[in-house]
Order: structure tokens, then sequence, then C-alpha cells
């Protein structure tokens, strides 16, 4: 009966442990990888410039790439499998740069980035803009749990922080600035994190 | 008792008749509205709208009659009923919109098509401060736009948001059913409109392609759809099954075995290809209008 009883405990121990979220801890997962996320940024940036686009990973495989192509007049989405003719031939049609491309999917499958865009955000009426780069690590890859994803925003210029480490909008006005409904913390000056339910 | 039927029935027929008398709005096009802007100076600031910029107002003005296409509702914000319902205003009758506006700006207050817009004090304090929307953050006639429409066309869906808190535009405040989004257009634009669908249940349309193509043949073409399949933002399985999201399908075709579709959302026109099945599990509602093919 005892034997039972610790049977049951250690089952329940089982699934509670597979539907916990396990946390990772982002600023080490960032310096750990920070050469290929900061070589994603810079490449993805410089992409950006000659035309607008994002990339997306919709399976957990990282097998599935959806893309945002824009264009003057129209966004087109397309999805492929990686590595597919079809989609070397989409990005030449639409002038956009292979190389980069390829290059740039490469190294987010190696990091488990599941999305990359470029984003703008407005201080005191002028436009700027940081690489949005969405991780989605192994670790939250639990059963029955919400996926959670790891943010990490690339700013152009070093940004203010109050004294928890929280992205202000700037100097003079110390109001927490979100990015699509997130509060943002410090990495370094221009790189912040944050935990999402929400990939983009 | 016995008299009062035809009464009724004749009630209900003048109030068909009425309606469908109001659908002829005034048109114009986008020279005259440029034209009228060039000819207006605006205070920075007005008593009626405290936090809204004058010149950000006109610029956006501007910016939304020179390319109705890039209205954005922004990021996170429950505005996309409102967004995709602009379209009609900024494409068929841009001068009455940037007129309304002006009023609106200068006199706190104005008419739309007998429709009296009377803001309250909250959203009159809140127009010019929404902020972390993307470049809604500098588009104070856009916000002005939205928060004003959201508090003057209220449905069950804002029952328990009856007043505009800070951040009520991320909220059920905002929310803009089926219903509510046809009366609009009937109302508002006074457009004779043909809707299916509803706010949970999909419609039974049997060949959709053959539907929407008449549809968006006929008028400007509203979808009301499931935004969590359609605008994908974390990788669950298990999503909800109800409509969130407005857009304009401006085209559709059948290449092989999916459908190419184009649509207004989000600022843009976007070009993708989705199985029957897809588009037929994220289609809650489609609205046309009647009036606007002549007007094209």
């Amino acid at each position: 009966m005892r034997n039972k009883h610790t049977h049951i405990l250690l089952l329940l121990f089982i699934v509670m442990y597979a539907c916990s979220c396990k946390t990772l801890n982002i600023t080490r997962y960032y310096h750990h990888h920070q050469s290929v996320l900061d070589s994603i940024e810079q490449v993805y940036t410089h992409a950006y410039k000659q035309k607008p686009f994002s990339i997306e990973f919709t399976d957990r495989r990282f097998d599935r790439v959806s893309m945002e192509l824009a264009t003057d007049s129209l966004t087109y989405i397309y999805e492929f499998w990686v590595g597919e003719d079809r989609m070397q031939d989409t990005l030449r049609k639409y002038g956009f740069d292979n190389f980069a491309v390829n290059n740039l999917i490469t190294n987010m499958r190696s990091v488990n980035c599941t999305w990359i865009n470029n984003l703008d955000y407005y201080t005191d009426e002028r436009k700027h803009t940081l690489t949005y780069v969405t991780l989605w690590p192994r670790a939250f890859n639990f059963p029955f749990v919400k996926k959670k994803y790891y943010i990490l925003t690339y700013f152009q210029q070093p940004q203010y922080f109050d004294s928890e480490g929280q992205l202000l909008v700037g100097r003079k006005m110390r109001r927490v600035r979100k990015i699509n409904a997130e509060v943002f913390r410090r990495i370094n000056d221009k790189v912040c994190y944050t935990l999402s339910d929400r990939f983009r | 008792m016995k008299s009062t039927f035809p009464l009724l029935l004749l009630t209900f027929f003048l109030s068909n008749l009425s309606l469908a008398s109001t659908g002829e709005p005034g048109r114009s096009t986008q020279q005259e509205a440029l034209a009228y802007l060039r000819t207006i100076r605006l205070p920075d600031s007005s008593i009626y709208w405290p936090n809204t910029r004058g010149h950000l107002f006109l610029e956006n003005l501007r910016v939304n009659v020179q390319d109705p296409l890039g209205m954005y509702q922004g990021s996170n914000t429950n505005f996309c009923g409102y967004a995709a319902l602009s379209y009609l205003p900024l494409n068929y009758d841009p001068l009455r919109y940037v007129k309304f506006m002006l009023t609106l700006y200068e006199e706190g207050q104005a008419t739309w098509n007998k429709i009296k817009f009377t803001p309250s004090p909250e959203v009159m304090l809140a127009a010019g401060t929404l902020r972390f929307k993307g470049v809604l953050d500098i588009r104070h006639a856009d916000q002005m736009w939205f928060l004003v429409l959201a508090d003057h066309f209220r449905s069950y869906l804002n029952f328990f948001h009856r007043k505009f808190h800070t951040g009520s535009e991320d909220t059920f405040w905002a929310a803009c059913n089926l219903g509510k989004f046809n009366r609009m257009i009937r109302q508002l634009m006074g457009y004779k409109i043909k809707a299916v669908g509803s706010d949970l249940i999909r419609p039974g349309i049997k060949d959709l392609y053959a539907y929407l193509q008449n549809a968006i043949q006929t008028g400007t073409t509203f979808l009301y759809v499931n935004n969590t399949y359609l605008h994908v933002k974390n990788h669950d399985k298990s999503r909800f099954s109800f409509p969130t999201h407005y857009i304009v399908l401006t085209d559709i075709q059948q290449i092989g075995d999916i459908f190419q579709i184009i649509y207004w959302d989000y600022g843009g026109r976007t070009l993708r290809q989705v199985t029957p099945e897809f588009l037929k599990k994220i289609i809650f509602g489609v609205t046309y209008c009647q009036k606007d093919t002549h007007e094209e």
C-alpha cells in the first residue's frame, strides 16, 4: 500500500516537473551565443536596409520557414521548407539578398531563434528603429505549458534604464518604455530582453 | 392591437426606405481633400483636445489622404474594426473625412451623416497620449478618430468597459463585434451592405471562392477573421476559435488547390497563399458594400 502511494507521488512529481516552466538565464544565454546573435542582428539590419523582410520559423524543429517580403506595393507572405529551391527562386524574383537570407536562416536555427523583424518606435516625435529577435529555447518545450519566448531587442544607440534595469523612454522622461506591450530589461547598453508568451 | 401591426409595418418600411435613401454619400477626390487641407491653418493646441498637437494632426490628415492604405491601427490595440472601416471614407470620400476631423478638432464635436459625435472628456484627454503603438504614437488625428468612433459606437462587447481609462485601447472598451461593424458602415458611411456570419459561428458558405469573388466584384469587402491563425503570434497548437480582427479583401484567385488572397490590414496590403480549409476556418463574417461599384 505504502509502495503504491510512493509510485503515485513519484508519478505526480514527474508530471508536475514536465508541466513546469524551466527558466533560462537569458543573460548567460546571450553571452554564450553573443557572436552568433550579434552577427544575426548585423546581417539582418544590413539586409533589411536594402529590402525589408522578416523571418519566422513556424515549427519546433526549425524546418519550416515563413517569410514576409515587403515590396513597394505589397507584402508577400510565403512558407517554405528550409533549403527549398522555391525559396531561392522567390528571393531572386523579388530582388532579396539570397546570401544574407540563407546565412540568417542557418544562424537562426543554430541558436533557436524563431523570429526576426525590424520595429519602429518614437521618441519626441522622432522615428527610431530596433531589431526584434525572438528565441524559443528548447528548455521551454514542455507539454501543456504555454509557449514562452525570450525576446532580445537591439537598439541603434545606448538606452536609459532605471535602478531595476527596466528600459526607460529617455533620460528626461523617466517612464518605463513598452515594446509590444512588454517591459524590457537591460543586458547591455544597447541590448534588452523580456520574457513573453508571444514571439512578436 | 390589430391596427398597430400595419403601423409597425409602415414604420419598418419607412425606416428601411430612409436608410436606403441616405446610402448615397457625397463623393470627393484626393485632390479636393488635399487642396482643402492646404487652406487650413490650425493652432498647435486645442482647448478640446489638450494633448493633440495641431502640426501632427494636420500632417496625419495629409498622409491619410495621400496614402489611404497607410492607416495603421497601432500595435496591440483593438482598433482594427475602426481602421478597416476607414478604408471607405479615405478611398471614396476623403474631403468629407478631412472636414469632419477639422470640425472635431476646432469645435470638440462634429456631425457625420446626421450622426452627432460628442466625445467624452476621457477620450478628449487621451487623444495624443497613446504611446508605444508604433507610428500611431505620432498620428494624432488617427488616435482621435479611433477613440471617437470607439467612444460613440457601443455594443455588448463593450458592456463591462463603459468608460475610457488609460490603456483601454487595448481592451474590450475598443472591441468591435460584427453587428457593430456593420452598423457603423450603414449609419456612418450610408452604404447598403450585405453581410453573413456572426461573432461565434462561422457562416455556412458552400462555395467560398465564388462567394468572395462575387463580393469583391460588387464592392468593398471586409472579412471578420480569427487573427490567431492569420497573424500567428505563438506556436500553441490550441487556439481560441473566435474572430478578433477585420481585414479588407481586395482580391482572391484560385491557383490549383490553393487560394491566393490580397488583403489590407496594419497599414498595407499583403499577398498570401492559403488553402480553402484555412480560409474557411478563419472567416467568421463577410460584409460587402453594395453601392461602391459605381464609385470606384
